[in-house]
């Protein structure tokens, strides 16, 4: 009936991961709102669409969308990332049913992705 | 620039009101958006979705900080809301945007009904204090008798079920709470809402959690779910950057501040002018859904 060896570690780990990339990310997307609005643009007039290979160039240009698109793909994949980080951690406990239920969600979340990409 | 200083406005309003009377921000931020700013319904979800997101990933870090939020309970449970937000999100945009404005719409006159209800129960029985999950009152024994798991114990105790309960209590009907769960993944989904609504009643009543052990491990469920129907959103251009921003920060600021302020704002008061919003809100959307707005 003892915990393993990390028992105290994961709940701690997977605070920070969420809290590191929440706050990175509304960072990224505060500066894109920021250049957005003090640039005279309307949120309204429709924002380009997602493009990963223009993303850099974005950034380096210090366009809007660029800072915007960075930080809602953070906020998007920060709870997958909470999940992968949980998935590692449950591995290195010897936990293997939970370690199979986080590979499961991330699965569910990757056939969203694909069926997303088949249909889009 | 106006429009953009309105809408980060508007999200600190959504995420401070949000915050404090305990609902999340995305209930308020589709109408704010539809409503608001006109934006389509469908698009205003995905934003939703998006700010959903920002909020539960803040306090869920919080939660599990503090070791309020049931982790093991929270990831076997989120594996079917996840499940229900992937079909809700392909859903979302096979069916009528009118259909979507009706579900909205019955959305709020729920939340408006159940607020009332609340209103009317006495001020020294909140419902939120209660810790003792509801089974127990009902078996007529203390749960403690049947056996308790200490924090940190791990499924090799006792397979995955058994590991899924907390200090005091244990886990039953799994089953039906997994049903349950993928019917919230969908709502969130599709009405770009965290689905606590649905999540906190269904650990509390069916599975026997108390009651701010299901708050916190919801709080940590709704970022994966609406992560995962917000992929399907994105993939498929259904969330626009330029309203996403603003808004998410918003949210994000006001529920830092409402959680801030929440326990010196008179919250009766608040609730009935929330409940005013509610039925407003419930009967444009219903106008909307009825195509005569």
């Amino acid at each position: 009936m003892t915990p393993g060896p990390h028992a105290t570690a994961l709940e701690p780990a997977l605070a920070r991961v969420l809290q590191a990339g929440t706050y990175l990310s509304i960072g990224l997307v505060a500066v894109g709102s920021e250049l957005l609005i003090s640039a005279g643009g309307s949120p309204l007039a429709g924002g380009p669409a997602l493009s990963l290979s223009r993303l850099p160039a974005d950034l380096l240009a210090l366009r809007p969308e660029g800072f915007l698109w960075l930080g809602v793909l953070g906020i998007v994949l920060t709870p997958a990332l909470r999940v992968v980080t949980a998935l590692l951690g449950f591995w290195r406990r010897g936990e293997r049913a939970m370690a199979v239920v986080a590979t499961l969600i991330l699965a569910v979340v990757a056939a969203g992705v694909v069926s997303g990409l088949l249909t889009g | 620039m106006e429009v953009g200083l309105l809408m980060l406005a508007g999200g600190i309003a959504a995420g401070a009101f949000g915050s404090i009377l305990g609902l999340g921000g995305g209930l308020l931020i589709v109408p704010l958006l539809t409503l608001g700013f006109g934006l389509p319904l469908r698009e205003a979800v995905g934003v939703s979705l998006v700010c959903v997101i920002v909020t539960s990933s803040a306090s869920a870090g919080v939660y599990l900080q503090r070791r309020q939020a049931n982790l093991r309970l929270g990831m076997v449970l989120e594996l079917f809301t996840a499940a229900g937000a992937v079909v809700g999100g392909a859903v979302a945009f096979l069916i009528d945007e009118r259909l979507l404005a009706a579900l909205f719409a019955l959305l709020l006159v729920y939340v408006a009904v159940t607020m009332l209800q609340a209103l009317r129960q006495p001020a020294e029985e909140p419902a939120t204090d209660d810790e003792t999950p509801p089974h127990a009152h009902l078996a007529g024994e203390p749960r403690a008798d049947r056996g308790t798991r200490q924090p940190g114990i791990t499924e090799q105790d006792g397979g995955l079920v058994a590991g899924l309960g907390g200090p005091g209590y244990e886990v039953e009907r799994l089953p039906a709470a997994a049903l349950g769960s993928v019917g919230a993944g969908i709502a969130s989904a599709l009405l770009g809402i965290g689905g606590g609504l649905i999540k906190v009643p269904l650990m509390h009543l069916v599975l026997g959690v108390p009651l701010r052990v299901a708050t916190a491990t919801s709080n940590l469920m709704i970022g994966i779910t609406a992560s995962a129907s917000a992929l399907v959103y994105l993939i498929r251009g259904g969330i626009d950057a330029y309203v996403a921003g603003p808004t998410a920060v918003g949210v994000f600021v006001g529920a830092s501040i409402g959680s801030r302020l929440g326990h010196r704002v008179g919250q009766r008061a608040l609730r009935v002018l929330f409940v005013l919003v509610l039925v407003y809100t419930a009967i444009e959307m219903a106008r909307r859904a009825a195509g005569i707005a």
